[in-house]
């Protein structure tokens, strides 16, 4: 992106604005204060939309988002529950967030979460009986974490080997495991009680504890926490992430300097798709302690988002996966109270989401009044 | 096992084959043009989500298919705009707004249909659907009136579209430009190719047939709406264009093949035959990454796919 000449985006709009006496200039450096400005700007302009959609259904704006407020943090409860919708996104955004910033595509992470659970289900089916609580549950997770990589590992290897498109392969990834998935669940995995594609519930030992009794509250957000920790160190202080970075920055660049691209690419694959496994085993065992089609709410691809309104950063996915855990808990009161669809929260999300990218661009410029004589 | 068999051969397996695959050709011939001029568009499925509400709400409320048939594909060309106004002047991440406008789209559908029809009871509402174009004399052969000469306008036109389509993508000057645009856009521009306006031009035309997608599915076959209405078609015509090598013929092949392939294990479902049907289902992706690899060589994928095209840089 660095030209001697500034580039405007949208080349027409360019004469226009320099008959009003007007230019754009890239800016040489974009101050944190102008990305947080962004991000707080798009989600208001998110929400301000919404609230046209709100006010065209005849119903209070006021009181549509004191509701969605009231169920996302109005009661100590409410706020336990964010933090349950938000652990796993944490895990898929930062799985997204590993990936983007090695410029590798995984779109793949809904299917990754599924291969996790599914990772899980297989050893809590195999050793639940022999397995005490203390090592059943790190046996799980890692189950979770080996079976998403390897599934993400599959498109990882396809890249370095072949060099296909992962966008495409990720995505086709995501659709056969799910086929895999209820394939096992009409047959093998189905539990012998029940008439729907469901597994047999998850025995007492190998669930994940809560963090505070008489909620939802899991130890699975604490994990998810620790993660975030862990993918700022592999990426800042180990050798590893120094590549990945690299390889983001400039892959032909990076292979000059002795990086094996196809190495990294494999690695960033199999690391992201463990991430998104995580997730997988922390709402299996610590959520629904049974394995069904329906136990992802679309995880996969809102990590994506959440990774890139956290700036692929690990605590700015955190704090977005808390966001967006927010709104789907809040929706699901103000649905009650007001009777809004709480489908609204995936267009607030949608739109937040479009902001913040054009938000993204339109912060490396600035307005520059011309000096001429006009 | 001859359930098994003759399933394979059904004259209503077959017809409904076609009619399955309708949308699919429609929306992968839309996103192959799409991406002839550079631009990944992953928000198929948004759009056709968005287009099958417009269909069934103006079709329902203004009691007129034609004008839900318009309205679909306006729908669709507005939000394929958007995604215009943001991959192709504002050059944002083609993936992540193609994404984006998933989200949007089915989040905004599913709420408008919440508001305009609250949820009342079991009953979901129900709009016409249009009957069956059955074409004089021909439809009257023995099977293979009932397979071919019964479908839907739709499904010809769509079928019509694509000796068209060819013809203009390889024959003409627009086309020659249209292509260029998605492999050397700093070529085009050199040329005075106006490049952003031709990605506007593919993206409104990939919408137009997405839009086109989302009515056949809640205008002519079902009458109804629903969030899941898509049901992956957007993602499986995005695979169809992989698999048909960005051509049009293959295109068509490959739509009827995913098409038959759902007819066969939905028949096979109906008589109860005990089969992993999800097999058969995960095979178009399956195959959709075998084409990948081994096409690799001879690849048609446009050369700058998915990369913004930035003036004046290299």
């Amino acid at each position: 992106m660095n030209t001697d000449a500034p580039t405007t985006p949208g080349a027409s709009s360019g004469s226009l604005l320099r008959r009003s006496g007007w230019r754009l200039e890239k800016r040489l450096a974009v101050k944190p204060w102008h990305e947080v400005v962004t991000l707080v700007g798009a989600f208001i302009i998110g929400l301000a939309i919404c609230s046209i959609l709100i006010a065209a259904s005849d119903k209070s704006v006021v009181d549509s988002y004191r509701a969605l407020f009231d169920g996302a943090f109005g009661s100590r409860r409410a706020v336990y529950e964010t933090l349950v919708q938000a652990t796993p996104l944490i895990f898929t955004g930062l799985a997204a967030a590993f990936a983007f910033r090695a410029r590798v595509w995984n779109i793949g992470g809904e299917g990754q979460f599924f291969a996790g659970a599914m990772g899980a289900f297989f050893v809590s089916n195999l050793w639940h009986a022999h397995l005490p609580r203390g090592v059943m549950v790190p046996v799980l997770f890692i189950a979770a974490a080996a079976a998403g990589a390897l599934w993400a590992s599959i498109a990882g290897l396809l890249k370095a080997r072949y060099d296909t498109n992962e966008i495409i392969t990720t995505v086709m990834l995501n659709f056969i495991v799910l086929l895999i998935l209820s394939y096992l669940l009409g047959d093998m995995w189905r539990s012998p009680d029940t008439f729907y594609f469901q597994t047999v519930t998850l025995p007492e030992s190998a669930h994940l504890p809560l963090i505070v009794d008489g909620t939802r509250l899991h130890w699975g957000f604490g994990i998810a926490v620790a993660m975030a920790v862990v993918v700022h160190v592999l990426l800042r202080r180990t050798a590893l992430g120094y590549e990945v970075r690299g390889v983001g920055i400039n892959r032909t660049a990076g292979s000059y300097k002795g990086i094996s691209v196809p190495r990294v690419t494999v690695l960033v694959m199999a690391i992201s798709g463990a991430l998104a496994g995580l997730a997988g085993a922390a709402e299996f065992s610590g959520v629904h302690h049974r394995l069904q089609l329906d136990i992802s709410n679309n995880f996969g691809f809102v990590g994506i988002i959440i990774a890139l309104i956290g700036r692929l950063h690990p605590a700015g996915v955190v704090v977005s996966a808390i966001a967006f855990g927010a709104l789907v808990n809040g929706a699901v009161t103000m649905q009650i109270q007001t009777g809004i669809p709480a489908a609204l929260v995936d267009v607030i999300q949608g739109l937040s989401l479009i902001f913040v990218l054009t938000g993204a661009v339109a912060v490396r410029y600035r307005l520059q009044r011309t000096h001429t004589d006009e | 096992m001859n359930d098994v068999l003759e399933a394979l051969i059904n004259v209503g397996v077959l017809a409904s084959a076609i009619r399955i695959a309708t949308p699919l050709l429609l929306a992968a011939l839309g996103e192959m043009v799409t991406e002839r001029a550079g631009i990944l568009n992953l928000g198929i499925e948004g759009t056709i989500t968005v287009s099958a509400f417009g269909s069934f709400v103006v079709a329902d409320k203004a009691d007129s298919l034609w004008l839900g048939v318009v309205s679909g594909v306006g729908a669709g060309i507005l939000l394929s705009l958007l995604m215009a106004v943001l991959v192709s002047s504002i050059k944002v991440e083609q993936v992540v707004a193609g994404l984006a406008l998933n989200l949007f789209g089915i989040g905004m559908a599913f709420y408008l249909f919440r508001a305009v029809y609250p949820q009342t009871g079991s009953e979901m509402p129900r709009s016409d659907t249009f009957d069956h174009a059955e074409i004089p004399l021909l439809s009257d052969i023995p099977a293979v009136g009932e397979v071919v000469f019964s479908q839907h306008w739709l499904t010809y036109a769509a079928i019509g579209c694509c000796p068209l389509l060819w013809w203009t993508l390889n024959r003409t000057q627009f086309g020659l430009e249209l292509r260029s645009v998605g492999n050397n856009p700093a070529a085009c521009d050199m040329r005075g190719i106006n490049v952003t306006g031709m990605q506007y031009l593919a993206l409104m035309f990939g919408g137009l047939m997405a839009g086109l997608a989302g009515a056949f599915l809640s205008v002519f076959l079902s009458g109804l709406f629903f969030v899941d209405v898509a049901a992956g078609r957007g993602w499986i015509a995005l695979a169809i264009v992989i698999f048909g090598n960005w051509r049009i013929g293959r295109i068509l092949a490959g739509s009827l093949f995913f098409g038959y392939l759902d007819a066969y294990q939905l028949s096979l479902q109906a008589r109860g035959v005990d089969v992993p049907h999800q097999l058969l289902l995960a095979l178009p992706f399956a195959l959709t990454i075998a084409a990948l690899v081994v096409n690799r060589r001879r690849s048609h994928e446009p050369l700058h796919l998915g990369v913004p095209y930035f003036r004046g840089e290299r």
